[in-house]
C-alpha cells in the first residue's frame, strides 16, 4: 500500500495516521475536491470518484448545518457490514483539508480512526507552510493540475 | 442510564482505581464513564476496545473461548476489563498494587447490570 | 516400619488435626506409597495451611510422583512462610538440578547451608554440584526420582562452556521445545516463545481437542502485544509487564523475557491466575536464560 502527497508537508502526518489508526484508505483534499494526499488507493479513477464525492457530501452537510443555524459539522461517520467511512475537517495555514478514511472493521474502530485523527489535525496544522497563498484553481488549469496531481499521487 | 451509573460507581468505589469506563467494544467508543482528572477517557476507550478484540481473537485460536476477564499489567498501573454480554466493555484504569481480585469481583457484578 | 504406619494412623484418626501426618506422609512417602502419603499430605494442609512443614512433605511427595511444577509451587509457597526452610532450599535446589540450571541449584543448596551448617548431605550435595555430578547430588538430598541429568560444568576460563545449539530459523520445521523449556511441564502443549515479529522460537500449543494451534496463535499474539504496548503507552500506564486473561476453557497469561520476544502460557480453568502468573514468570526466568545463552 503506497502513501503519496502532491503537498509533500501532508506525507509525514499521513504516514503516522495510516500506521496507528490502521487505515485502509485514507485522501486528503480541498475542499473543493482537489487532492492533496492518498494512501491505498490502486486507481486514479478511485481517487477522482473518492474526491469528487467527499467533496460533495462536505458541500451538502455543510449547507444542512448552515439551514440549522450551525456550524459545519466536524465528522460524519458511517459504518456498513464490512467497513466505515469516516469524512472530517482539519484546518492549517494553507486552508481546509478535508480527510476522507475507510477503514476495516475488523481490524480498526471509529474509536480508534478519531482518536488518532486529533493528532492528525495537530501535525497537519504544524507541518503547513505557514507562507505562500493556495492557489486557485482556475478551470483552465483544473484538467491538466489533476492530471499532473495524479500522475504525483500514483508516482507515474 | 442510571443503570450506567451504578454500574460504575460499583468499580471505582474499590481503592486504587482512578477510573471506570463502559466501551463499545465493536466502535471503540466511550458509552458512559466515571474518571479521575489525566485519563485519557477516549484513547481508554479506543485502545481497550482493539486491543480486547485482538485477544478474543488470539484466545479463540488457541482453543481458550471467549474471554471472562483481562488484566494488562503495566509499570505505572493497570487495565481491568470484563465484557458484558451486550457487547459493551467494562474497564477499570487502576494503580499498580490495586486489589486485583476485588476489582475483578465488581467488574463482574457491574456487567451484570449492564446486562 | 509397618506397626509404625498402624499406630500413627491410629493417632491421627484420634486426632486429625495433630502434626503426626507429617511422620505418617513422610514415613509412606519413603515406603513408596505415594498415593496414601498424598492424601495424608492434602488432608494435613487442609488443616494446617500455614504450616511451611506441611508444604514441604507436600512437596517432596508431588516430586516423588514427578509433578515437578507443582512441586516447585509448593516449595515456593514454603519459602514465602518460612524463607530459611533448608527442606523447601533443598527441594528447589533438586528441581533447578532437573532443568540444567546448576546456578540457581547451587545458590539454594548454599542458602540452606547457611541455616543448616551441620547437614553433611548439604555439604556433599554442593560438593557434588560444583564436581558436575548432579545425580549423586540429588540422590545425598534424598530425593528418590531417578535418572536426574547431570548438571553441565560451569563454565570456567580454563575450558569453554559446552556451546548450546543455535536457535533455528522459523523456516526449519518444528522445534525441540525442550530446549528451550527443558524441564517444564506443559512445554509441548502450553507454552509458547516468540520472537518480536511472532515467529516460533520455542514450546508449543495445543487446544483442547488436542490440534497444534501454535502457527495461527503465533500469527494473532505479536498484533496482540503490541497493541498492549501501545495502550500502556498512551493511557500513561508506562510500559507493559504482563497480561492476563481469563476465558471460558483456560487462563492465559503473556509476558515479555525480553524486549524483543513473547512468552505465552495456556493452561486449563483448573489452574488459578495467580499461580499461572507465578508459572509464566519461571517460564520466563528459564526463557531469558535460554536467550541469552542464543546470544
Amino acid at each position: 500500500m503506497t502513501t503519496r502527497a502532491v503537498e509533500t508537508w501532508t506525507l509525514d502526518p499521513l504516514k503516522q495516521f495510516v500506521g496507528e489508526a490502521a487505515a485502509r484508505l485514507v485522501l486528503l483534499m480541498t475542499p473543493a475536491g482537489q487532492v492533496l494526499a492518498q494512501h491505498g488507493f490502486a486507481r486514479a479513477l478511485d481517487v477522482m470518484s473518492a474526491a469528487a464525492l467527499s467533496s460533495a457530501i462536505v458541500a451538502s452537510t455543510t449547507e444542512i448545518a448552515r439551514q440549522l443555524g450551525e456550524p459545519p459539522f466536524a465528522a460524519l461517520t458511517h459504518q456498513g457490514e464490512r467497513h466505515g467511512i469516516f469524512l472530517a475537517n482539519a484546518p492549517t495555514h494553507q486552508g481546509m483539508v478535508v480527510v476522507l478514511v475507510v477503514y476495516d472493521l475488523d481490524v480498526s474502530s471509529i474509536g480508534l480512526v478519531q482518536l488518532f485523527f486529533e493528532q492528525l489535525r495537530t501535525e497537519l496544522h504544524a507541518a503547513s507552510p505557514k507562507t505562500g497563498v493556495p492557489k486557485q484553481v482556475l478551470a483552465a488549469d483544473f484538467e491538466r493540475q489533476l492530471s499532473d496531481s495524479l500522475d504525483t499521487l500514483f508516482g507515474r | 442510564m442510571s443503570g450506567y451509573v451504578r454500574a460504575l460507581d460499583l468499580v471505582t468505589r474499590v481503592r486504587g482505581v482512578r477510573g471506570a469506563m463502559l466501551v463499545s467494544a465493536t466502535d471503540g467508543l466511550v458509552v458512559a464513564e466515571q474518571l479521575m482528572e489525566g485519563i485519557k477517557g477516549p484513547a481508554v476507550a479506543a485502545l481497550a476496545g482493539s486491543l480486547a478484540n485482538r485477544l478474543s481473537r488470539a484466545m479463540a485460536a488457541g482453543g481458550i473461548g471467549a474471554a471472562l476477564f483481562w488484566h494488562l499489567q503495566c509499570t505505572e498501573g493497570a487495565l481491568l476489563v470484563v465484557p458484558a454480554p451486550s457487547g459493551v466493555l467494562i474497564v477499570a484504569v487502576a494503580e499498580t498494587e490495586v486489589n486485583v481480585g476485588l476489582v475483578r469481583l465488581e467488574l463482574l457484578r457491574a456487567a451484570e447490570l449492564v446486562g | 516400619m509397618a506397626e509404625d504406619v498402624k499406630s500413627l494412623s491410629a493417632q491421627l484418626a484420634q486426632d486429625p488435626t495433630s502434626l503426626v501426618f507429617l511422620r505418617l506422609g513422610e514415613l509412606l512417602r519413603h515406603k513408596g506409597q505415594l498415593d496414601a502419603a498424598h492424601r495424608v499430605a492434602l488432608s494435613g494442609l487442609e488443616r494446617h495451611p500455614h504450616l511451611a512443614d506441611a508444604h514441604d512433605l507436600y512437596a517432596r511427595i508431588l516430586a516423588d510422583k514427578r509433578d515437578f511444577e507443582r512441586a516447585f509451587d509448593e516449595w515456593d509457597m514454603t519459602l514465602r512462610i518460612a524463607p530459611t526452610h533448608v527442606g523447601a532450599l533443598k527441594g528447589l535446589a533438586f528441581l533447578y538440578f532437573k532443568v540444567g540450571d546448576v546456578e540457581q541449584a547451587a545458590a539454594h543448596l548454599e542458602a540452606a547451608q547457611r541455616h543448616s551448617p551441620s547437614d553433611p548431605t548439604i555439604a556433599q550435595a554442593v560438593a557434588m554440584v560444583q564436581g558436575g555430578d548432579a545425580g549423586a547430588a540429588a540422590a545425598g538430598l534424598g530425593f528418590e526420582s531417578a535418572a536426574v541429568p547431570a548438571a553441565p560444568a560451569p563454565p570456567s576460563s580454563a575450558a569453554p562452556a559446552p556451546t548450546p545449539p543455535p536457535a533455528p530459523a522459523a523456516s526449519s520445521g518444528p522445534l525441540d521445545e525442550q530446549r528451550v523449556f527443558a524441564g517444564l511441564e506443559g512445554a509441548q502443549e502450553g507454552l509458547l516463545l516468540l520472537d518480536g515479529s511472532g515467529q516460533v522460537l520455542g514450546g508449543a500449543l495445543r487446544d483442547g481437542s488436542g490440534n497444534d494451534v501454535t502457527a495461527p496463535v503465533a500469527a494473532y499474539l505479536a498484533g496482540v502485544s503490541q497493541e498492549a504496548a501501545r495502550t500502556a503507552k498512551l493511557v500513561g500506564l508506562g510500559t507493559w509487564t504482563g497480561l492476563a486473561a481469563e476465558g471460558v476453557s483456560g487462563h492465559v497469561h503473556l509476558a515479555q523475557p525480553s524486549a524483543q520476544t513473547l512468552l505465552l502460557i495456556i493452561r486449563d480453568r483448573a489452574v488459578p491466575m495467580g499461580r499461572l502468573a507465578i508459572i509464566a514468570q519461571r517460564a520466563a526466568q528459564v526463557a531469558a536464560r535460554w536467550l541469552e545463552r542464543q546470544a
